[in-house]
């Protein structure tokens, strides 16, 4: 079995241990001691360089491993190729288009796509890359243009960077009509019948996406803070956005008033 | 900075355009609803850059597009696009255009595509 130093977390610390990795486990030394089967893997995910890795023999449990890219690689790759997954060998192409448009040098890549609990991992020789399913916007059945012929394909839209990006998947059209109906079923909590809002909440809701703050929905809308309140409740309650900033609007106090004042006689004398 | 004339049918979005590119800075040297009036209106305006719907009633972007070329070849016409219209974006460069945005817009997307097309 090979080792390779990493840090995990244990008791909320990062501790240092020689990770052993052999064909179908993983072994985690002192402090932690466990062993962990590939076959038990439920999900692996990655939150910049470390893996959350959520395994269940008796109970569900998750490793979070810390380490360099080239390690981690190596980890991926051997969990995700025997993981407990849906998993399904196929050409892809992550990410295809981005922002509308066909991204330059986007090839096919041989493959597979493994769905975990939180994500959709694609995964070739020298890739690994996750989708995570949060930031699924779309599943689409549809065809495209492969080596000039029409072509099923399994399109995911997702967000990357806070901007569209599309996935595409090419396998046989039986195999992706399976993987479209799991994906479907994996993302249905993010489904909406799309008449939750209306004409008003929509454009406010598009002015968020575009960058614009409370004040500047206001003007373009012409609309008062009090209908906005209601608005941006609603767009809550749904899970569409979130609360970043509360700003506050506040009127000088007497004192205030005479302070300012003060203040602009002695600078007009 | 650049002289911009809006093309989109819907006021929504020729308002958020108008905003965005105040923001940057810009001035909004006109309006236009449908293709006809893009092209009547850069006759008239000779804005520095124009952005393009695509999709609009009486004539389409693509082909507004066409008679602004026609009118000047040096025109800079950014496309406005929505999220799949990939196919629509590389006709759009393949007839003139310079560059693209795609709906929903992003404030800082925007300025940074009109800020390239124009030093183009």
């Amino acid at each position: 079995m090979k080792e390779v130093p990493v840090k995990i977390e244990h008791n909320k610390q990062w501790v240092v241990v020689k990770l052993g990795v052999g064909e179908d486990r993983l072994v985690i030394p002192a402090p932690v001691n466990k062993e962990i089967l590939f076959k038990t893997v439920l999900d692996v995910a990655e939150r910049k360089n470390v893996l959350i890795i959520t395994a269940k023999t008796d109970a569900e449990a998750t490793y979070k491993i810390l380490s360099v890219d080239k390690v981690l690689s190596i980890l991926k790759k051997m969990i995700l190729a025997s993981c407990n997954a849906y998993r399904l060998m196929a050409y892809f192409m992550s990410p295809a288009i981005k922002g509308g448009v066909m991204v330059k040098d986007a090839q096919w890549e041989k493959g597979s796509v493994v769905v975990v609990h939180t994500g959709i991992w694609f995964v070739s020789a020298t890739k690994q890359i996750c989708v995570p399913t949060n930031d699924v916007a779309a599943i689409e059945l549809t065809k495209r243009e492969v080596q000039g012929k029409p072509t099923d394909v399994v399109k995911i839209d997702h967000l990357e960077n806070n901007e569209v990006a599309s996935s595409l998947v090419l396998c046989p059209l039986s195999t992706l009509q399976v993987l479209y109906n799991f994906l479907k079923e994996t993302t249905k909590s993010m489904d909406m019948k799309g008449t939750e809002l209306d004409g008003v909440d929509q454009q406010v809701a598009m002015l968020i996406y575009s960058g614009m703050d409370s004040h500047a929905i206001e003007n373009m809308l012409n609309i008062p803070h009090k209908q906005l309140e209601v608005i941006y409740d609603k767009i809550l309650k749904l899970g569409l956005a979130e609360v970043t900033i509360i700003r506050r609007e506040v009127q000088l106090t007497t004192k205030g008033v005479r302070y300012i004042s003060d203040a602009t006689k002695s600078q007009t004398n | 900075m650049g002289k911009i004339l809006i093309v989109d049918d819907t006021l929504f979005m020729r308002t958020l355009l108008k905003n965005i590119l105040f923001s940057g800075g810009h001035t909004i040297a006109g309006e236009a609803g449908d293709g006809e009036e893009a092209i009547a209106k850069y006759k008239e305006l000779k804005p520095d850059l124009v952005t393009m719907d695509v999709v609009m009633p009486k004539m389409n972007g693509i082909e507004a597009l066409k008679g602004i070329k026609a009118l000047d070849p040096a025109a800079r016409v950014v496309m406005c696009t929505a999220v799949g219209q990939e196919q629509m974006v590389k006709l759009a460069i393949k007839s003139g255009a310079k560059g693209y945005i795609v709906k929903p817009f992003q404030a800082p997307k925007v300025l940074e595509e009109v800020k390239n097309v124009l030093a183009s």
